[in-house]
């Protein structure tokens, strides 16, 4: 086993946030039973936060031991802007999913997502977008059923009258 | 191409004014326990009968969580336009008292209920009891060491041990399992001793001889259980309790247009008629009921009466039938 | 005689022939797109085939069983997103192989080990069901809960470089299991009064952040480097690998059998284990685990197929369901009208064979597809980095969603993504957490039965644990297990190896 011999930037007060939390979730584990019986719901809980908490305690320990890594820096290494980018496109994505709905916000994210990322001009990125974004509704909402959210854009009118036109057509 | 652009067109705008008859797009049914379940195999065996009578399909989907109530606020969060149908068993009548949720079935538009279960005691093969005599002596002779499977409070198991308790008074281990499943196959593994499920889940063990039923939870004697005596001839007090059991019913939401309803209800009760479903419901010993309006109100009103004040009075509901002005059975 | 004319209905059926291959064909997409649950498929075909002849029907969903428990390596080797549960543990060496441009080696040997394990559970399935069955629904709460406990030890095996850290991983993910209204009581907990926690995390979600979206995320670190190419000039892979491998294949195999066969697990915890058991049994690794050992490759393939067999021995002999898919399977038998339940073997015994035949066959055609699309596959991961990525997001959403049809699990997933990337930058591994969502249920519910079937008495669990033969192997193991981690064990190991 090859230990690490220095911490990263961020790594101290991220395990330092992880002892908080476990102790949060310790006390929230002894609020359900207290110590009650060793068949109440708040046994296993109480039990893996204990772990938690000590565990949290002996990786803090050896984390601020460690010197820290030279010309490693948080903002580069570590969370670099792409990143922190990417990360609110996907927010994005997420919040607009149910109210304007599945295929628009999808659209959207791929076809900025993919200009940002791919940089191959906007044209090679719409089609792209346009291609997968077919696959996946076809493979989802049309073979699997999956309802997803519909937002704006009436699908099941849309395709009930599709559905006529061509019973009517044919 | 042009042409069909038009022929498109026009169909999308004659469609939108005029409105046509309900159904015009597919209809969603959201199923309230997880696939696999007897209520997901319930209303997946109705809505292809259902389907032909709408003319449109029934997209089904599995919506599980919070003993059921995850579904029920979903349906009640959509448009009360009839197109998203509430797919369930009994669990909600008893959200109430249980601090589950402020809602149940009353509060929504019934469209059928379609059978109900009846509730039996089985046990171990090797047990030294044969009907619901025996066995309460055996628990009175053994305090505490007999060890009843339960699905959880405000499940079948806890409301017919309810129903008993009130009859007389046993001192037992209860054993918790998340459905009837696990807690028959505990039982054939020797983990439990008793437990009282619904007839359905049991009757192919029972044939095969790998349990037995000691006690049926109903007034009348059932022709799937040949010699086996109502539990009333045991404890005539229950019979102001009985017939209990557990249903399967699909609703929508309050404030659905009537003639919307009318269509469903009209679509659901003819597919309920029909003879594969009967018989699939029969043999796995569920009550035909395909009742819907008041008929269907009494029902739910009578079930949420009758549970909802055992499991007050069994002393686990959270809140008082009262608040709720629930009456008494 | 009878016997083998139901096992060969549907090979000798032009028309069951080709819908079990079409079957087996959609399953292995089904298993392989992340969110699309064999379970869910499985369901929708219930409607389906609803006015279909039984035999038409059951050879679609089997394939799509078959095939969909197979596919779900695909992805976990391609992408790191594991298709499902029981292919979390192809990803952990998997995907590096993938990293290496061995993606389409990879493809290969776990297609030829899927089926290898297939054959052992079809095989344990014909010819032992009813003892297996026997010896399945035997299983005390009590020996669930140690089984969990055997599971948690793999902590041990995926840490990494800090035991510490993985305890805590592992840990945080049994809690995470325990999230929602408690299964047994229904009271509340870590729920903080929000109704969509009530039916706690689930662990598909959890899953497709922990390793798709930190995954893609740590990719964006990379962006100037170009994808890895791809080497496709072997696909089958070499006799003497399938010879070598084949011991290894046979006794995860039937760690899968038995673990499927279960009732109270499947295919998820018999991969996991089986990936245990080849990390410890492997003396010398060409590769070291977790970097792309083929060995973690081969168990847990061999065992989450072999599974499928387990899980249809209390099925066909008992009615009762081995995982949550044979459980749809008895729905759609009742639904077409026969009744599953002991009598079935006896009272149609053409159901059981031709289920053992169809399974068979399902078997050979995941031989077929598996070994034929693999060119264009791992040309797929070859995609610009900036295409991939996007398409990733959206899988991972749109996957998550369809779990339940609810945005909450959504959420979740990119919480988890979020906290997996961290995870990573700082020295955790992500497959701890997995471990302890799958198994935290288990060791719960039959932690508290068992401890309430001895009515709150520890000393008479641990009495009742040794008076079982079944309880005193698992416990055995356990210790053993436990002291074999230990650093006093491992210098005498050595030792005794110098020495010698």
């Amino acid at each position: 086993m090859n230990h690490p011999t220095s911490r990263r930037p961020g790594e101290l007060l991220f395990n330092l946030l992880v002892l908080i939390a476990s102790l949060f979730l310790f006390w929230q584990a002894y609020a359900i039973a207290q110590f009650s019986s060793l068949s109440s719901s708040g046994a296993l809980p109480l039990a893996a936060t204990s772990i938690m908490v000590i565990s949290a305690c002996l990786v803090l320990i050896k984390t601020i031991r460690l010197p820290l890594e030279p010309h490693v820096r948080f903002i580069r290494h570590i969370f670099p802007p792409i990143i922190g980018i990417v990360m609110a496109l996907i927010l994005m994505f997420a919040v607009m999913l149910e109210p304007i709905g599945f295929i628009l916000s999808a659209a959207i994210f791929l076809f900025i997502a993919m200009t940002f990322l791919h940089r191959k001009g906007w044209v090679v990125s719409l089609g792209l977008t346009l291609v997968s974004l077919a696959l996946v509704y076809c493979v989802f909402r049309l073979i699997f059923k999956v309802i997803l959210p519909e937002g704006i854009i009436p699908e099941r009118e849309i395709m009930a009258v599709i559905s006529h036109w061509f019973s009517a057509n044919f | 191409m042009k042409k069909t652009i038009i022929g498109a067109l026009t169909a999308l705008t004659l469609s939108t004014t005029a409105l046509a008859a309900f159904p015009e797009k597919d209809i969603q049914g959201i199923i309230q326990w997880g696939a696999g379940g007897s209520t997901d195999t319930v209303m997946r065996s109705i809505s292809p009968h259902a389907e032909k009578a709408l003319g449109v399909d029934i997209v089904l989907t599995n919506k599980t969580g919070g003993v059921g109530a995850i579904a029920m606020k979903y349906v009640n969060s959509k448009d009360d336009d009839g197109y998203t149908l509430l797919m369930g068993a009994e669990n909600p009548q008893m959200y109430k008292v249980l601090g589950l949720g402020d809602m149940d079935y009353n509060d929504m538009i019934t469209i059928n209920i379609l059978a109900r279960g009846t509730p039996v005691f089985v046990a171990r093969n090797d047990a030294p009891y044969n009907n619901m005599q025996e066995f309460t002596d055996f628990v009175k002779a053994h305090p505490g060491e007999l060890k009843i499977g339960s699905t959880g409070n405000g499940g079948l198991t806890s409301i017919v041990m309810a129903m008993l308790q009130s009859q007389i008074s046993l001192d037992y281990t209860s054993i918790p399992y998340n459905g009837d499943g696990p807690a028959l196959t505990a039982l054939q593994g020797g983990a439990i001793d008793v437990m009282p499920a619904v007839l359905g889940a049991t009757i192919e063990q029972i044939k095969a001889g790998r349990m037995k039923v000691i006690g049926l939870v109903d007034k009348e004697a059932n022709k799937l259980l040949p010699g086996v005596a109502p539990i009333t001839d045991t404890f005539p007090g229950l019979k102001s309790y009985l017939p209990w059991g557990p249903f399967f019913g699909i609703f929508v939401k309050q404030g659905t247009p009537d003639d919307v309803v009318k269509k469903l209800q009209g679509a659901f009760q003819q597919a309920a008629f029909h003879p594969d479903f009967i018989d699939l419901m029969q043999k796995r010993g569920f009550t035909i009921l395909n009742i819907s309006g008041e008929e269907a109100n009494y029902f739910l009103s009578g079930y949420r009466s009758t549970s909802s004040w055992l499991v007050h009075e069994a002393g686990f509901s959270k809140r008082s039938p009262e608040e709720f002005n629930i009456p008494r059975p | 005689m009878e016997a083998l004319s139901f096992f060969a209905i549907s090979w000798i059926s032009p028309q069951l022939l080709a819908l079990t291959a079409l079957g087996t064909f959609l399953g292995i997409y089904v298993g392989a797109i992340p969110g699309l649950s064999v379970t869910m498929a499985v369901s929708i075909l219930i409607s389906f085939t609803f006015s279909w002849e039984v035999n038409n029907a059951l050879c679609l969903m089997v394939g799509v069983y078959m095939g969909g428990v197979y596919g779900g390596s695909r992805t976990a080797i391609l992408l790191n997103i594991p298709g499902a549960p029981s292919a979390i543990a192809t990803a952990l060496d998997g995907y590096p192989l993938a990293q290496k441009g061995l993606a389409g080696e990879a493809i290969g040997l776990s297609t030829v080990m899927s089926v290898i394990g297939g054959f052992v559970g079809i095989f344990v399935l014909a010819v032992a069901a009813p003892f297996v069955s026997d010896f399945a629904i035997s299983f005390q709460p009590r020996d669930y809960m140690l089984l969990g406990v055997l599971g948690i030890m793999l902590v041990g095996s995926l840490s990494g470089n800090s035991l510490a850290k993985g305890v805590l991983a592992g840990s945080f993910g049994v809690l995470i299991g325990t999230v929602g209204l408690d299964p047994l009581t229904a009271e509340e907990r870590f729920t903080f009064g929000v109704v969509e926690l009530w039916n706690g995390i689930n662990p598909v979600a959890v899953m497709i952040g922990l390793f798709g979206i930190s995954e893609a995320l740590t990719q964006l670190h990379f962006m100037h480097k170009a994808s890895v190419k791809q080497v496709i000039n072997r696909i089958i892979p070499k006799w003497k690998d399938v010879k070598r491998y084949l011991p290894l294949s046979l006794q995860s195999s039937s760690v899968g059998v038995i673990v499927g066969a279960l009732p109270g697990t499947g295919g998820d915890i018999a991969a996991l284990m089986a990936y245990d058991y080849a990390k410890r049994t492997t003396k010398n690794p060409e590769v070291e685990f977790g970097k792309g050992a083929k060995e973690g490759l081969v168990a847990p393939e061999s065992a989450n197929n072999a599974a499928v067999g387990g899980a249809y021995i209390p099925m066909l002999t008992l009615g009762i369901p081995g995982d949550a898919v044979t459980a749809v399977f008895i729905g759609a038998l009742f639904i077409h009208g026969l009744n599953p339940g002991p009598l079935l073997m006896i009272e149609q015994p053409e159901i059981f064979w031709f289920t053992v035949g169809n399974l068979t066959l399902a078997n050979i055609f995941i031989l077929i597809f598996g070994l034929t699309g693999i060119r264009l596959f791992a040309k797929l991961v070859e995609c610009p980095k900036g295409v991939l990525i996007p398409i990733i997001f959206l899988l991972s959403i749109v996957g998550a969603y369809s779990i339940n049809n609810a945005i909450t699990d959504v959420w979740w997933m990119l919480g988890f993504g979020v906290i997996g990337y961290f995870m990573k930058q700082y020295g955790y591994q992500v497959g701890p957490v997995i471990l302890g969502v799958i198994l935290s249920r288990l060791i719960d519910e039959n932690w508290r039965r068992a401890i309430l079937s001895e009515q709150g008495n520890i000393a008479g669990f641990f009495g009742e644990a040794f008076t079982s033969p079944l309880s005193c192997v698992l416990l055995a193991t356990i210790v053993f297990i436990f002291i074999s981690h230990t650093p006093l064990w491992t210098r005498w190991r050595k030792n005794k190896s110098s020495k010698s």
